[in-house]
């Protein structure tokens, strides 16, 4: 695939299936056959109750997690890869290059700053050679990123005295560093207040809308879930069939 | 900068606890390095010691019938290549009576020719310096002693200086037995036996022994002419040396079959010591042939059973008793990196716990499971080799300032940690080689390894989505 073909989706994921192993032969099926696409600079929204699979398909899709049955195809500037059939580098480099965290905790190391947190995931994409030559440009690249998500001057700081939409806007514009083709966002929203809450929606909503950066957000906060382009609901490890589609 | 650098340092900046076992490295290597240098410094001392009143070589004859053809045997051993000089001597067991009995071995030596294959010129004591050591036991001889000088060898023994000691002996007491004319032969004691009151300077010694030859008891006065300082305490207190010539008469070492004066051996000095195994063999093979000869052939040696013994063959047990024990004590020191390395390897698996969280993120950002586990290993080799190069540089600046250090805590305490006259060191020796400092570096480097290689396994196995979900 290229860039001239908008029609083939970022992210494919055919006839997913997870089952975890219980104690005495038993065994949970968590995701069952789950069909589903996501398109260039796409929002899409999944919405459920917990212990529906959202968190484990978000990990499936984020290759930090194998699917028992399946197949996942990544796609990006006439590339394709298809899971499963990666080699662990190759997942390494496409959960490093090709997709964004974002998660409910924020999860940035405590011993690094504002700044270093962000740049996290470029200097481990970036080989050892190239280091010297692209940190100038990484660096300059996460105070844009920090002065976009409005954390300008915050650069020095350590995360732990910063407010809890302080560092879930750090771990945006970390999740953003390597110009990633998908953000996997997990509950987002799920630990802040709702002041706080809305500005986070407002910043995905823009930062998807300028950056162009499909995003599948996985979420409890139905105004959160309102803002992307699909919503899809999700009950006992499938897609409900009344999803609402705002965007097809 | 690869990942792992860039956090192991933030990680170690921000934390004290990972340098306990730094710390511990660094005590560990530099405990052992300062023990090896001494314990080496001692060693090499010792030898240098023990060599000096030794020869390079020796052939020895059995004990019981001795080597016959003195001349002869010189002559094969002077003959042969890379033998700078050749020296006969007798050695033979005496006791004597002092305050106590006791006994010493006697060695007969030729005068004019034992300064060429033996330093007993170098440690033969003037008057002067018997009188100062004997005044103060702490006493050691002075760095800048006059050259040696192979006369004064001579010259101990000789007729004049033994009619001296006599003079002296004779002062007030006429009763000893000896005209002047016809003094007693000498005796030259070791400086412990002058300092331990068993016999002085000018004493006539009775010295009793057996023939090698006939089993005959052998009773003999000597008069003490003068003393020696080895360095070695077990010569200096037990070796006496006499004329090897007044020996051979009071053993009665005359081979009637032969028709000569029999010896214990002869002592060689070799240009390059380094050469000792070729040369044995040579001088072995050419004293076989001359035993091989016809016994009216001028070269003939008698035929008699020999062995031929560098001096190292000679002092074996006590050099590898001392080898041994340097072995046996870098092995238990080694235990002290050992609990350094489990230091470093509990520290680690606290760190990957505390960080459990981080190495998940770490892997959701892309980091794979190796380089995890680069990162854990990095960290607890960045420790151990920093512990490592602080004990080895403590190591090796205790070893160069070590009489710096020994004379500031003698100043300020009053304690003496070598005192010179049990260990006869006015300064300690230490001597830091590369071997040992491999034979230290090396372990503690494969200790630390295989102490940071568990955690750092266990922190790349760690599931990352568990780490994610942990808060």
């Amino acid at each position: 695939m290229n860039d001239l073909q908008p029609a083939l989706p970022v992210l494919s994921a055919r006839d997913l299936c997870r089952e975890f192993s219980l104690p005495g032969d038993r065994s949970l099926e968590v995701l069952r056959h789950l069909d589903l696409d996501i398109h260039e600079a796409e929002m899409v929204a999944i919405v459920g109750l917990s212990g529906v699979g959202k968190s484990t398909l978000l990990h499936c899709l984020g290759l930090l997690d194998t699917p028992s049955s399946g197949q996942i195809t990544y796609r990006s500037g006439g590339q394709t890869w298809q899971s499963p059939g990666l080699s662990e580098p190759q997942r390494c480099g496409l959960r490093n290059q090709f997709i964004g965290f974002v998660f409910q905790f924020f999860h940035l190391l405590s011993d690094l700053d504002v700044l270093e947190n962000v740049m996290l995931p470029a200097i481990v994409g970036t080989p050892k050679s190239d280091w010297k030559q692209r940190k100038p440009q990484i660096e300059a690249k996460a105070r844009t990123l920090l002065e976009t998500v409005g954390l300008a001057g915050r650069e020095e700081q350590a995360p732990g005295t910063l407010s809890g939409g302080e560092r879930q806007r750090v771990a945006i514009a970390r999740a953003l560093i390597n110009n990633p083709r998908l953000l996997l966002c997990d509950e987002p929203t799920g630990n802040l207040d709702s002041s706080t809450s809305e500005k986070i929606h407002t910043l995905l909503r823009q930062l998807h809308e300028d950056l162009g950066t499909s995003i599948l957000v996985v979420t409890h906060d139905p105004d959160l879930a309102s803002r992307a382009d699909r919503r899809l609901a999700m009950v006992d490890g499938r897609f409900e069939k009344s999803a609402d589609h705002p965007s097809d | 900068m690869q990942y792992q650098t860039f956090l192991s340092r933030r990680y170690l900046k921000r934390r004290w606890a990972p340098w306990a076992a730094t710390v511990a490295v660094a005590l560990g290597v530099f405990s052992l390095i300062s023990v090896l240098a001494v314990m080496e410094g001692f060693k090499l001392e010792m030898k240098e010691r023990i060599r000096g009143s030794l020869s390079h070589l020796v052939v020895k004859g059995s004990a019981m019938r001795l080597l016959v053809g003195e001349d002869p045997l010189l002559q094969a051993a002077r003959q042969t290549e890379g033998v700078e000089a050749a020296s006969p001597f007798i050695e033979t067991l005496a006791i004597y009576k002092s305050t106590v009995l006791d006994y010493c071995i006697l060695r007969g030596i030729d005068p004019s020719t034992e300064p060429e294959v033996s330093d007993f010129d170098l440690y033969l004591l003037s008057d002067d310096e018997i009188e100062q050591l004997q005044a103060d036991p702490f006493r050691m001889l002075p760095e800048d002693r006059p050259p040696p000088d192979p006369q004064r060898v001579a010259d101990v023994f000789s007729l004049e200086r033994r009619r001296q000691m006599l003079r002296w002996n004779l002062r007030g007491d006429a009763g000893v037995g000896f005209a002047e004319e016809a003094p007693p032969q000498g005796l030259v004691v070791g400086i412990e036996a002058l300092r331990s009151g068993r016999v002085a300077l000018g004493d006539i010694v009775q010295l009793s022994t057996y023939s090698p030859v006939s089993y005959e008891p052998r009773i003999g006065k000597f008069i003490v002419v003068g003393a020696f300082q080895s360095g070695v305490y077990e010569q200096d207190q037990r070796w006496a040396y006499s004329d090897i010539r007044a020996l051979q008469q009071l053993l009665d070492l005359w081979d009637e079959e032969a028709q000569d004066m029999r010896i214990t051996g002869i002592s060689l000095r070799l240009a390059d010591y380094s050469q000792a195994s070729q040369i044995k063999d040579q001088i072995h093979q050419e004293i076989s042939r001359r035993m091989d000869l016809d016994p009216t052939e001028e070269d003939a040696i008698p035929w008699r059973s020999l062995e031929i013994k560098t001096w190292e063959n000679q002092r074996e047990n006590l050099l590898q008793a001392v080898e041994i024990e340097k072995r046996i004590i870098a092995a238990m020191m080694l235990l002290i990196v050992a609990f350094a390395a489990a230091m470093i390897f509990l520290i680690l698996m606290l760190l990957v716990i505390e960080k459990n969280r981080d190495l998940g993120v770490l892997r959701a950002l892309g980091a794979t499971r190796s380089g995890v586990v680069r990162l854990v290993l990095k960290q607890g080799m960045f420790l151990c080799i920093t512990g490592a190069a602080i004990g080895l540089f403590g190591g090796w600046l205790l070893t160069e300032n070590i009489n710096e250090i020994h004379e500031s805590i003698y100043r300020a305490t009053g304690l003496r940690l070598f005192p010179p006259d049990i260990y006869y060191l006015e300064q300690i020796p230490a001597h830091l080689r590369w071997q040992d400092m491999v034979l230290v570096c090396a372990p503690t480097l494969i200790f630390g390894f295989f102490g940071s290689l568990l955690p750092a396994l266990w922190a790349g196995r760690r599931d990352p989505i568990k780490a994610l979900h942990h808060e």
